[in-house]
């Protein structure tokens, strides 16, 4: 073998070995546990409240809402939905990104989320009263190619503390 | 010299089996999952209560004496799609020995109507509110996933409650093991 493998004439040999290596190595890598998800985990939603600050931007007063996705799981777009109250706090529909538009064979155009995605909500920050404030979610996404969770509710809070002022800065950039 | 042929010819069989396998293993569909625990009586499964294409009241319990294969989908659901052809093979195969496939969804009826007419679907597609998935989790879908494939024997019993795609020819097994037939 070790003269064999010495032949100059081996290179050949030793690339289809080492392709034979790397195709056992494919086969021998854990895929990962089987089991699905809990809702909670492949989709993890924080809240985050914006009120003209550096990050958000002058002007823009809300709720930020911040999705983690798991590798492989992806949220519906269209299916997202949330609810606050009182609901005349909520000035406005909630602002989601484009996401990635998938071409369905049956259902058509549709738009999906991966690994995170933040939705903007135009909560009146400057009329809130201090407290804590629930919002309520309804989502919908998927495991790809294995199963799809059907509508599941989800909670976030945010908090606002009692002298919250709206820190507007015009001229920070957006 | 020539000792490295047979080396090489082994080599590249199993670096072409071993990709192939890995290539399959990609897309091959996850094996589906055995669910949690079942909450609910036969009784009470035969008594839920749904509604057809036409607006028809209909129950499970009209198939007593049969092996139902119970399967909650939902158009929105590509898994649940993908694993619908091989349900209709298996409907029309088993069709005469005693084996009754029933589709339950919570969805759009225009949209089932359409999936239906477009895949030539030959069981039932029930539809109904938020009592579909509650019976699913009653019946171990403790996630609320789709699709959710539960077998019942011809008494109502819950013989498996499975998540996940149920391939064609996995679930034909199960099928003649508890048929016996």
């Amino acid at each position: 073998m070790q003269a064999c493998l010495r032949a100059p004439a081996m290179k050949s040999a030793r690339l289809l070995l080492a392709a034979a290596c790397l195709a056992g190595a494919a086969i021998a890598a854990p895929a990962g546990s089987d089991d699905p998800l809990e809702p909670d985990q492949a989709f993890r939603p924080s809240a985050r409240l914006v009120a003209g600050d550096a990050m958000a931007g002058p002007g823009r007063h809300g709720i930020d809402i911040e999705y983690r996705i798991a590798p492989g799981y992806y949220l519906y777009r269209s299916r997202l939905k949330f609810e606050l109250s009182p609901p005349t706090l909520l000035v406005g529909a909630p602002e989601l990104p484009a996401g990635i538009e998938v071409d369905d064979p049956f259902l058509g155009k549709s738009a999906i989320f991966r690994e995170s995605v933040t939705i903007h909500l135009p909560f009146a920050v400057s009329v809130a009263r201090p407290g804590r404030y629930k919002v309520r979610i309804t989502a919908q996404g998927c495991a790809e190619d294995r199963l799809c969770y059907s509508p599941f509710p989800q909670e976030v809070v945010v908090n606002i503390p009692p002298g919250y002022r709206v820190t507007d800065s015009p001229g920070l950039p957006r | 010299m020539k000792g490295w042929l047979p080396l090489a010819g082994i080599s590249l069989l199993a670096a072409l089996a071993g990709v192939s396998l890995w290539l399959a293993g990609r897309h091959a569909a996850p094996p589906p999952m055995e669910s949690g625990p079942v909450d609910v009586t036969p009784a009470a499964i035969h008594a839920a209560r749904f509604t057809d294409g036409e607006g028809a009241s209909q129950s499970l319990g009209q198939f007593s004496g049969k092996v139902v294969v119970v399967n909650f989908w939902a158009t929105w659901c590509t898994p649940c799609r993908e694993e619908m052809p091989g349900f209709v093979k298996l409907q029309a195969r088993w069709k005469d020995r005693g084996v009754q496939f029933v589709g339950l969804a919570q969805d759009d009826p225009a949209k089932v109507a359409a999936f239906a007419r477009e895949l030539g679907v030959n069981y039932p597609l029930w539809l109904g509110g938020a009592e579909v998935m509650d019976l699913s989790r009653r019946l171990g879908n403790r996630l609320g996933v789709l699709p959710h494939t539960v077998l019942l024997d011809s008494q109502g019993r819950v013989v498996e409650s499975r998540i996940g795609i149920y391939a064609e020819s996995v679930l034909d097994s199960r099928l003649a093991a508890i048929t016996g037939k």
